[in-house]
């Protein structure tokens, strides 16, 4: 893996790119355990949780603009859909900003980590970043995004679980894209699923080194559950809509102990 | 206007190259720029700049040349683009395209449409035209930056017109296919 044009950081021993600019309001952390959250819903919680999730808008932003200016020579279609990415993703965070507002929130009030940047940008190649930013990372957003905004229909907040549902769908199709592109490289030039197969296997690799483990405590003094480590309850139909194949859904579904949405608590929504 | 279909095929692969460039400039400004209200106006402005390189590209393939061609412009007035994009400060960038470069770039599909024969080379006329009409909403955009970001100014008060006057002295954007694959080849 290698990041020749930009600058580099080591976080617990593993080198990632540097940040992207933040505004000093902004409080940037670089693990876990430097984040503040609360398993609950409180409205710190809430608050929290909206202003982690507009921070992670943002660096997919960030993201999906580096591809188009690193990889000027992709096809011209898949340059669209990350064109489109960019624009999708700046009216999320915007959203979310918004809506962090009207819930008394305000930017800079928590410590925010750009992970997915540090690692995404790592990677020197688009099918390498695609199957890790979109295909691992945006997939995962589809099951939180799933699980969330049932949470906040049950805490009654119909408006944030409304906003979320819109983004999901948008995410649906960044993922589905993606699945698609990736598809097409691989076969028309096997030697692509090794680029993929080793920005996965590099993905693997960091988390192993930086995820929080089973008792360590957060920067709001949340302990780490074996419970809260496990991956979010998988969102089976929004997988299928994204194009991941049966397979590909069931290894998800095994890797989360086979914990699903139910395609009915999403329908009435 | 009187030109040929290379002619034609010419200028619109040139506002096509104008086009990208816009939309990479606005990518390669987001990482880079601190304000989140600024990276997010920027980002929502990369798909309008793609949008308006597809329309163009798919024009370019229906005026014999090759689907989504580009043609690089005239070295003065990639100059001017240049010089835009080095901009670093967040106003400078936002300003500079803004009230800087769209203006000449508007009056340049202006006086496009103007000249061209209206029914014989309708297509283009109505992509440009739908171009025009994003570029209202674009302004409005603009021109509501500062009450979302009042604390933003310009460090470089006259950065915007100066990236004006740079365009303006540009009469000629459009290159010679020759010209522009020896530059290509060179650089």
């Amino acid at each position: 893996m290698s990041a020749p044009a930009d600058r580099t950081k080591t976080v617990n021993g593993v080198v990632l790119v540097a940040d992207p600019a933040r505004e000093p309001c902004f409080t940037v952390v670089q693990t876990d355990a430097e984040l503040q959250d609360w398993p609950d819903m409180s409205e710190i919680s809430r608050r929290e949780r909206l202003h982690r999730h507009m921070n992670n808008e943002t660096g997919a932003i960030e993201i999906a603009a580096r591809c188009l200016v690193d990889f000027p020579d992709a096809s011209w279609d898949l340059r669209m859909s990350l064109a489109r990415q960019v624009a999708d993703e700046s009216r999320h965070a915007s959203l979310l900003l918004r809506r962090l507002k009207e819930l008394d929130g305000e930017k800079g009030q928590f410590p925010v980590a750009n992970f997915e940047w540090g690692v995404t940008l790592m990677l020197d190649n688009l099918p390498g970043r695609l199957a890790v930013q979109n295909r691992t990372f945006e997939a995962g957003l589809i099951d939180i995004l799933g699980t969330m905004r049932n949470r906040w229909r049950e805490v009654g907040d119909h408006e944030t679980a409304d906003l979320l549902e819109g983004i999901l769908a948008d995410e649906v199709t960044h993922v589905r894209f993606a699945n698609r592109w990736i598809k097409r490289i691989t076969e028309e030039d096997p030697r692509n699923l090794l680029k993929v197969a080793m920005a996965v296997r590099y993905l693997g690799q960091v988390l192993a080194r930086l995820e929080p483990k089973v008792g360590e405590t957060n920067a709001a003094g949340s302990t780490w559950t074996e419970e809260r480590r496990l991956p979010p309850a998988v969102n089976i139909e929004d997988r299928r809509a994204a194009e991941f194949t049966e397979e590909e859904v069931a290894e998800v579904l095994r890797q989360a102990g086979f914990r699903s949405i139910l395609p009915s608590l999403a329908a009435g929504n | 206007m009187g030109e040929t279909i290379r002619q034609k095929a010419d200028r619109v692969g040139t506002f096509r190259y104008i086009s990208v460039f816009l939309m990479e400039t606005l990518a390669r400004w987001i990482p880079t720029t601190p304000e989140l209200e600024a990276k997010v106006f920027f980002g929502r402005q990369v798909w309008d700049f793609a949008q308006h390189a597809d329309w163009l590209g798919r024009r370019t393939g229906e005026l014999r040349s090759p689907m989504q061609w580009s043609l690089q412009p005239a070295d003065g007035y990639l100059r001017v683009l240049q010089t835009m994009a080095g901009a670093t400060g967040t106003m400078e960038r936002l300003a500079g395209l803004h009230d800087g470069l769209m203006p000449d770039l508007e009056a340049r599909y202006r006086d496009y449409i103007a000249r061209t024969d209206r029914l014989n080379d309708e297509p283009t006329v109505r992509i440009l035209e739908r171009i025009l009409f994003d570029f209202e909403r674009l302004r409005a955009d603009r021109a509501a930056f500062p009450a979302i970001r009042p604390d933003l100014t310009l460090a470089d008060a006259g950065w915007p017109a100066r990236i004006a006057a740079m365009a303006r002295a540009e009469t000629d954007y459009v290159s010679s296919r020759a010209a522009a694959r020896a530059a290509a080849t060179a650089s």
